[in-house]
């Protein structure tokens, strides 16, 4: 069986990827797949966990399972909502890119 | 007996101010609000007076009138109002000064008349909640309360040539950065009381018995020195003093005489009621450091004001000069020294009568100086001269006030002067002696700039006679500004006389203060 | 294999439920309403937060746990909940007559208001780290709409944006950090939590969710999103937002930090004191700078956020009822204030510059008196709310020993007077502004505006009852 750590630091390469790609990038679209990448990130953490760390736990402790879906859910609901914001913005604006986004100081 | 009599006083103003916003707009709206407002604030004068002359007992040393409920249970916060022979003058002055100060602005003030009787009467709240409070987080709340009216006063009815905005907002960061410290003592002393089955106490008599922080001598300065920021700012004591010029200068002659006559009191008020009896030790530790700051101001307040050419800068840095007086007189009083009680008594006395008496004078100082300004739109002493033949009345109740400021006998300010100096030649004798020049400064500003310059010296025709093509005519004294003062002038000639009218009154609590804290 | 029937206690929940209905009715009233019915709509959402305060309040002295302890009924959350219904309530109200002038008044925004409410009540029961995160985002998703609901508008799409992208940032370090306790600890019960032994995990998995938090009540160094979106936003969801998503935020911050993760208390405490300083500080201060008044009441919630991280940091007893006590103050003090900002908006246009409210003294004194009242209260002024709140803030933080924190949060209200101030000086002091009329207030707005005011008045007055409902609840 593959070691947990193994899994953890997938996790966490796939986080600093998504991360690196929420900060890098200009387009909202690509920064939302960067956020949808750190999500995912997680649910291996939380799979694996589940998995490892509470072999012993009784059967209907799914916690860790049922987070995931839980997570999985709410990342379409999410993307939903991010997708309509940035089709508005671009029928109003002509651009996804957020730096051009700036009617308001930072 | 009055039932909840302290409450009434307290909410009377409060009332007044309400029914002041809610009298109906029309063409007599104003001159209504005017004569509601000067006829409104007389029942509180009338309520003091009839406690202060039948009601109160002298020789009590204990709380009169006193009323205690629960407030905020959780923190064992009371609702404690009561007066002594300490606040009860402070209190009856305060609601003179504000019939006169109304009485007089409902002749001067023209513009949004509603706004500054409903703030003029809110202050009236503050100010005799601080002085009946018993509970140090009410007190803090009235001192705050007090605050934001003044600033108003200040910023909105204030002499639009001397920056009115600009010293409304120095006052209030001044007076704000010192109770916020105060706050925070409030709060160390409470937990400090607090054990670990009772809530801690706000009860200022129950602080005094306590004393929090007895053993612990380094927060009991911290907390002393938060709280004496908080009163020396008030006062002013130098070097916290700069406020005062400015928002003197700017403010409206009622806000001026409220702010000398009353405002000011609440910073030696305070070191009498809450340093003094709760913090013995540390303040008796620090008295040197205190009085030569008293020193200093008595000393430069009374030089600076020497050098001013605008009179109602002059009267102001006099303040400084004279609040000195009553902070050298409290340093006296508990000094470490061989001195007798009596002595200190004696001390203290003169501060508590000093406070009374500036009040008075100065108030009266302020109204003069406010009805000069009225006719010559000008404040320069230079620009005065020969008014003594000019306007006698004028001329006459000037040179009376300004005897009592400089602390001629026979008027109010040389009996507290004297009493005060009397205490501290016994405690602090070469602090006492500096002093001694304060008072050839004093008599010397009011003598050289104030009487030489307004009264005395030619009366330059010319001058005015050019000036009143452009409206502006030096007459002399109105009725109604005759009646403003005559009160004043009355007490200035009372007290200088007979002093014991309110000495017993006083004498009884500075006993009862300085035996619980000299042995 | 046997299955067994969790405690399904739908009474702990009912807030939240009746609360949830309510939305799903405006969101098909929506469907048959005309546009001149839509205010319907809003008095149906009243009537359901009403009803679910109802509901609330009969859970008062609870003390129940359901759904195998994943929510719980306690005074801590009771009280919660009440303070973001009476938000929700207030806003609403603003919200008729705002909607219709700026031409958004639909079903959805109700319903949209509804399902964030959904997510507060439920983020402040929750006793689950898996709850509180789907009840954060169920709070979040509807406000990412809501902030940018004002279509033909560019600054309100750009606040929507910016606040999904940070937003949906932040809970993924969020998620992170719950996956990392739940590793470190093999459950995602706060209680549980605790009882385990701490380690470097969770620490590390403590500091994440602190991020997750840290947005959401928009601490220094993680606040950087507020002023634009604030700003940006259509008023009345910033004034909503401003107040609700800090009640439930801080409630979940609250219990998290002080039921699951007391074991590390030693390591989170210093952190969370300096994250105190720098967000008071620099909202205090950043606040001073500003001329628009939306961005200048973003930075002062920014250093709201920072007093009321005092009493996190104070712990005890004492540092939780004042934190609630501060969020209730807040709660009214803000919205009245963001209220006054509303009534004074003539058709669409909004009077956001200070110099706008130049004369309005005369014009609407009793407006002027208003706005003047909750600016001394955010100020910290007797006797009003916020000044009972700070006190019990910062007596909490002297009693238990940061004294020090005391002093930056009292020189920091200092500060705070100078720009709380500026209105009321404009207002007082200066000229009335050309081109503005003398502003009309619709009646419900006024209600909202007289119902905070009494409420801002009467906390400060007699604060007492509220301090014992707002003392020690938090259930373990």
């Amino acid at each position: 069986m593959i070691p947990l750590p193994f899994y953890l630091l997938l996790a966490a390469a796939l986080f600093c990827i998504g991360l690196f790609g929420a900060l890098a990038r200009r387009n909202a679209i690509a920064i939302l797949m960067g956020i949808e990448l750190m999500l995912n990130a997680v649910n291996i953490n939380l799979i694996a966990f589940w998995r490892y760390i509470q072999p012993a736990a009784p059967t209907w402790d799914l916690a860790g399972q049922i987070f995931a879906l839980f997570v999985i859910t709410l990342a379409a609901a999410e993307a939903a909502i991010a997708l309509a914001l940035v089709i508005a913005i671009y029928r109003s604006r002509d651009t996804v890119n957020v730096e051009e986004v700036d009617l308001m100081k930072w | 007996m009055v039932p909840f009599a302290l409450s009434l006083l307290v909410l009377l103003p409060l009332v007044g101010a309400a029914i002041v916003l809610l009298i109906p707009k029309g063409q007599k709206s104003d001159s209504l609000i005017k004569w509601f407002a000067v006829v409104w604030s007389v029942i509180p004068l009338l309520l003091a007076s009839y406690l202060w002359f039948v009601l109160f007992d002298p020789n009590a040393s204990k709380m009169q009138f006193e009323e205690a409920y629960l407030w905020i249970s959780s923190i064992n916060v009371r609702y404690h109002v009561g007066v002594d022979g300490l606040s009860m003058p402070l209190v009856w002055l305060t609601t003179l000064l504000t019939v006169l100060g109304l009485f007089y602005s409902s002749y001067v003030i023209h513009e949004r008349a509603r706004e500054f009787f409903f703030m003029f009467l809110l202050l009236e709240t503050g100010m005799i909640g601080v002085f009946v409070s018993l509970d140090f987080f009410l007190f803090y709340v009235f001192w705050e309360l007090g605050l934001v009216p003044m600033y108003f006063l200040i910023a909105i009815w204030g002499h639009a040539e001397d920056r009115p905005q600009y010293s409304a907002i120095k006052f209030f960061l001044y007076t704000l950065v010192g109770s916020v410290l105060m706050l925070l003592a409030i709060i160390a002393m409470y937990i400090n009381t607090s054990t670990a089955t009772t809530p801690g106490t706000f009860d200022l008599i129950e602080l005094a018995t306590k004393r929090p922080f007895a053993n612990d001598f380094v927060f009991a300065s911290l907390a002393f020195w938060g709280i004496f920021l908080a009163f020396a700012i008030k006062v002013p004591l130098f070097p916290f003093h700069t406020w005062l010029p400015d928002a003197h200068t700017a403010a409206p002659t009622a806000g001026s005489v409220i702010l000398a006559g009353i405002l000011l009191k609440l910073g030696t008020y305070g070191f009498v009621r809450v340093l003094v009896p709760i913090f013995p030790q540390v303040f008796q530790a620090n008295v040197l450091p205190i009085a030569i700051l008293a020193t200093i101001s008595i000393v430069y307040g009374a030089l600076v004001a020497m050098a001013q050419t605008d009179f109602k800068r002059l009267i102001a840095y006099s303040s400084v000069n004279h609040m000195g007086y009553v902070i050298l007189g409290v340093a006296a009083a508990v000094a470490i020294g061989g001195a007798n009680l009596t002595d200190r008594a004696i001390a203290l006395n003169g501060a508590m009568l000093q406070m009374f008496n500036h009040g008075v004078i100065t108030g009266a100082l302020f109204f003069i100086v406010g009805i000069l300004y009225e006719r010559a739109h000008t404040r320069d002493l230079k620009s005065f001269g020969g008014l003594g033949a000019k306007t006698p009345v004028y001329g006459a109740i000037l040179l009376t006030a300004s005897f009592a400021s400089l602390g001629l006998p026979g008027l109010a300010g040389f009996i507290s002067e004297f009493m005060v100096f009397r205490g501290a030649f016994a405690t602090l004798p070469l602090i006492a002696t500096i002093c001694v020049l304060g008072i050839v400064f004093g008599a010397a500003m009011m003598l050289w700039k104030v009487i030489q310059n307004v009264l005395l010296g030619v009366f330059d025709e010319k001058r005015w006679a050019e000036q009143e093509k452009h409206g502006v005519k030096l007459y002399d004294m109105t009725r109604f500004e005759v009646i403003t003062l005559a009160p004043l002038l009355f007490l200035m000639v009372l007290i200088g006389v007979y002093p014991s009218v309110i000495l017993n009154t006083l004498n009884t609590i500075s006993v009862a203060i300085l035996g619980q804290i000299v042995k | 294999m046997s299955l067994s029937v969790p405690d399904l206690n739908l009474r702990i929940i009912a807030p939240v439920l009746i609360v949830a209905i309510s939305a799903l009715v405006v969101l098909l009233g929506e469907l048959v309403t005309s546009s001149a019915q839509k205010r319907g709509l809003g008095y149906a959402s009243l009537v359901g937060l009403l009803a679910a305060g109802g509901a609330a309040m009969g859970l008062w002295d609870a003390h129940a746990v359901a759904f195998r302890e994943m929510v719980r009924a306690d005074n801590f959350g009771v009280f919660l909940t009440l303070t973001i219904l009476a938000g929700a309530v207030l806003c609403i109200l603003l919200s008729f007559d705002f909607t219709r002038a700026h031409r958004i008044e639909t079903g959805e925004y109700y319903a949209l208001i509804l399902f964030s409410v959904t997510g507060m009540l439920l983020m402040v029961t929750a006793a689950d780290l898996i709850i509180i995160f789907l009840a954060l985002e169920l709070l979040s998703l509807p406000l990412y709409i809501l902030a940018a609901f004002k279509r033909e508008d560019e600054r309100s799409l750009e606040a929507g944006l910016k606040y999904f992208l940070l937003g949906a940032f932040s809970s993924a370090f969020f998620l992170y950090g719950i996956a990392l306790v739940y590793g470190a600890t093999g459950t995602t019960n706060l209680a549980r939590i605790a009882a385990s032994a701490p380690s470097e995990m969770l620490l590390i998995g403590a500091g994440l969710l602190l991020v997750g938090f840290a947005f959401k009540v928009a601490l220094v160094p993680f606040h950087w999103w507020t002023p634009d979106v604030y700003e940006g936003a259509p008023t009345t969801i910033t004034a909503f937002m401003s107040v609700a998503v800090k009640a439930a935020a801080f409630g979940a911050f609250l219990r998290a930090f002080l039921v699951a993760l007391p074991a590390l208390a030693m390591d989170w405490r210093v952190v969370l004191a300096i994250i105190a300083v720098l967000t008071m500080t620099l909202g205090n201060v950043a606040a001073l700078l500003q001329a628009n008044i939306k961005r200048m009441l973003a930075y002062s919630s920014i250093a709201h956020a920072g007093y009321i991280l005092i009493a996190l940091v104070a712990m005890g007893g004492a540092g939780v009822s004042a934190a609630l006590f501060y969020l209730l103050a807040y709660t009214l003090t803000n919205l009245g204030a963001f209220g006054a900002v509303i009534a004074l908006g003539e058709g669409e246009r909004e009077r956001l510059n200070v110099s706008d409210y130049g004369g309005l003294a005369r014009m609407q004194p009793l407006l002027a008196a208003m706005l003047t009242v909750f600016m001394l209260s955010l100020a910290g002024f007797p006797p009003f709310a916020g000044f009972v709140g700070k006190f019990l803030i910062f007596g909490a933080a002297v009693q238990n020993g940061w004294a020090w924190l005391a002093v930056v949060g009292v020189l920091n209200s200092l500060v705070s007077v100078y720009f709380y101030l500026r209105p009321v000086v404009a207002m007082y002091m200066s000229e009335p502004v050309e081109g503005w009329g003398a502003p009309r207030v619709a009646p419900l707005v006024a209600l909202a505006l007289v119902l905070a005011l009494i409420g801002v008045i009467a906390l400060g007055v007699f604060p007492a009852p509220a301090i014992a409902l707002a003392a020690g609840g938090l259930g373990r």
